[in-house]
């Protein structure tokens, strides 16, 4: 293919970086070529995506309906495995979120340029994530409907929440993280919506696109303020998220569980979540950005830089593991060394463990090689890997420590019931759908900050050949629907 | 609604071909003293604000009272919850547990702050506002795509044409003039 050849034509001078816009883009054809998988109609594989994320949907409707009219007995949760698949699920769909806000803000207050092709996307990844990582505790209070007794508010009880809990710290946290996650993306979008409303052909699509955008029409005095604004977002997000999944650690770390009362927690549960997190942006980021034909502002430069993240904070989190293991053995303590060298790596669980090792601490490891980090099947499976081992550190981290505590007698195994998988893939569904949903109404890719960059880097760079430009160009015509 | 018609609004539009002119266009109009400029474009310009003199963002401070009440707020009321009103010994724990205060004390902040920065936006811009009389013009549209605007108030200093000629001499590739509709 013309692009293919393209690319590889731009990646052969080794000591020119390949460009985060392919270069021969103006306004115009950016427009055409961000705007257009949104007014296209959607194609067959879509609408089979699509068919396949409800119908996972519907299994979320039926364990979330079993749950609610039978109870959370219908769980595999038992004593003493008070938590399990509700709080790992939990655990994992918030670490995934994370990577949405740290390319966003974190990346925009370091002025990593590639972060603009796609920021919202991740955003938009965050937010379905925490959304889908929020039904979870609720539905395992068991009668959610009472769930704003989480809240502070004056009851007829007379009793407040106990602050000094990291379980009401969560609830804090996540609907923090969530109110912002969805505020940050909305003022994102709305010169964006704009755009779709002004280039729509419909005059329904004028008036809904126009709804969203409030009214935006670009004005200098608006931008004046936003610009500080929008930075402002990112400002007080970075903080944020390194927040969230702080205090979802500290409901491990505060307890005396064996494997669970470590400081080494917090810092440990964020590289964790940005891991999974940027493999995440790289399961979805890849297809989509072939079927929406985003190649253009999505490069293989972008797709580098995030295997490196997913490379360093793989490593990271591989440190972790080594400092659990050896402050278990260094604290002399009998229980720590049970759950790290008995029960982990060769109990009930040891599958599960070893799993965790190898898609956790060796798959990251491919990414020291170029070829690897540049190849999109190799990346793809690699980052599907990485999502499947941090499932199951989770799964670690949770069940063996409760399975086996301190007295014998109240051991007890831990195995999930078909209401917790359908809930499981049932997020999924919900998640997807969600995903699908947004490409197919929103721009995946921030149209007003490429067309911003295109400009800085018009303005900074004087590399691009010709051949490059003609080649890529070729394929634009041909790709545009 | 006032019982007055209100005075119909209309402003010399004119479209400049690249940012960059936009910007120049902007500055050679506010040094001949015109006032009440706006710029038009898909994204925010580099020195977009100083061609419009405009004076710094108050977007930070509203941050910053956002950030502010939500630090009292929550200490507040963490306070009165779990030390007056309701105080829980929990394994002879201090009641006032400041240390405990603050994740929950952080979020609020954040919250808080998030919400300042986005109703500030808005507010300061007067958005949502479904109606501007720049959305008279239809080749306006192109404003957050690909063009690159300025609008000048007629009003404010004599003739539309006069305006038009000087919009054509700093390089404007295309001038109209819009007028609001009633209200």
């Amino acid at each position: 293919m013309a692009e293919t050849a393209a690319h590889t034509a731009a990646a052969l001078d080794p000591l020119e970086p390949r460009p985060l816009v392919a270069p021969h883009h103006d306004d115009k054809s950016l427009n055409e070529t961000l705007l257009d998988h949104v007014w296209a109609k959607p194609g067959k594989g879509w609408f089979m995506l699509f068919g396949l994320a409800l119908s996972a949907l519907g299994l979320l409707v039926l364990g979330v309906t079993v749950t609610l009219a039978r109870g959370v007995g219908m769980w595999g949760n038992n004593q003493p495995n008070g938590w399990a698949f509700d709080i790992i699920n939990f655990v994992w769909w918030v670490g995934i979120g994370h990577a949405g806000t740290l390319i966003s803000a974190i990346l925009l207050l370091f002025q990593q340029k590639w972060r603009t092709s796609i920021n919202r996307f991740a955003e938009a990844m965050t937010l379905f994530a925490v959304m889908c990582a929020g039904l979870f505790p609720l539905l395992h209070t068991g009668r959610p409907w009472f769930a704003f007794w989480l809240f502070p508010y004056p009851s007829t009880l007379g009793a407040w929440p106990q602050f000094r809990s990291p379980l009401v710290w969560d609830v804090f946290a996540i609907s923090t993280y969530l109110t912002v996650s969805a505020l940050f993306w909305y003022v994102g979008l709305i010169p964006d919506l704009a755009a779709l409303r002004d280039s729509s052909k419909g005059k329904l699509q004028r008036i809904i696109y126009g709804a969203f955008a409030l009214g935006w029409r670009g004005s200098g005095r608006h931008w004046h303020n936003y610009k500080i604004g929008y930075l402002l977002l990112a400002g007080i997000s970075t903080p944020l998220v390194v927040s969230v999944h702080t205090i979802v650690s500290f409901d491990f770390a505060t307890s005396l569980i064996p494997g669970w009362h470590a400081t080494i927690f917090p810092p440990y549960f964020v590289a964790g979540a940005v891991f999974s997190g940027f493999a995440m942006v790289i399961t979805l980021i890849v297809p989509a950005r072939k079927y929406l034909k985003l190649r253009d502002v999505i490069t293989d430069r972008h797709l580098e830089n995030m295997n490196k993240v997913i490379l360093a904070t793989g490593l990271i989190v591989s440190y972790g593991y080594l400092m659990e293991h050896f402050i278990a053995w260094y604290s002399g303590n009998e229980y720590e060394i049970w759950t790290f060298y008995v029960n982990r790596a060769r109990g009930p669980y040891a599958g599960v463990y070893w799993l965790m090792i190898a898609c956790n601490v060796i798959t990251p490891n491919i990414f020291w090689f170029k070829k690897c980090r540049t190849s999109i099947p190799i990346m793809w499976v690699a980052s599907i890997l990485v999502n499947i081992g941090m499932w199951c550190e989770r799964f670690i981290i949770i069940v063996t420590s409760l399975t086996q505590d301190f007295l014998p007698s109240s051991w007890d195994l831990y195995s999930p019931t078909w209401v917790d998988w359908s809930i499981y893939v049932g997020t999924l569904g919900l998640f997807s759908t969600l995903f699908l949903l947004f490409l197919k109404f929103v721009p995946a890719v921030a149209v007003s900050e490429v067309k911003e960059l295109q400009l800085e880097l018009k303005h900074a760079a004087h590399h691009g050949s010709h051949g490059t430009d003609t080649a890529a160009a070729g394929t634009l015509t041909h790709g545009a629907h | 609604m006032s019982a007055e018609p209100k005075v119909l609004e209309s402003y010399v539009l004119a479209e400049f071909a690249t940012p960059d002119a936009l910007v120049s266009a902007t500055n050679e109009m506010r040094l001949k003293g015109f006032e009440g400029m706006d710029t038009y474009s898909p994204y925010p310009l580099h020195g977009g604000s100083e061609a419009l003199g405009l004076p710094p963002s108050r977007v930070p401070f509203i941050a910053l009272g956002g950030a502010l009440t939500g630090i009292v707020t929550a200490l507040a009321f963490q306070t009165y919850m779990n030390t007056i009103d309701y105080p829980l010994n929990v394994g002879g724990r201090p009641t006032l547990s400041l240390p405990a205060w603050v994740p929950i004390t952080f979020e609020l902040a954040v919250l808080l702050t998030a919400f300042g920065i986005f109703f500030g936006i808005l507010g300061l811009a007067r958005l949502p506002q479904p109606y501007h009389p720049v959305f008279e013009s239809d080749e306006f549209r192109s404003a957050s795509t690909h063009g690159y605007w300025l609008s000048v108030p007629k009003a404010v200093t004599g003739k539309a044409d006069d305006i038009m000629d000087q919009l054509k001499a700093l390089g404007a590739t295309h001038v109209t003039v819009v007028t609001g509709e009633k209200e």
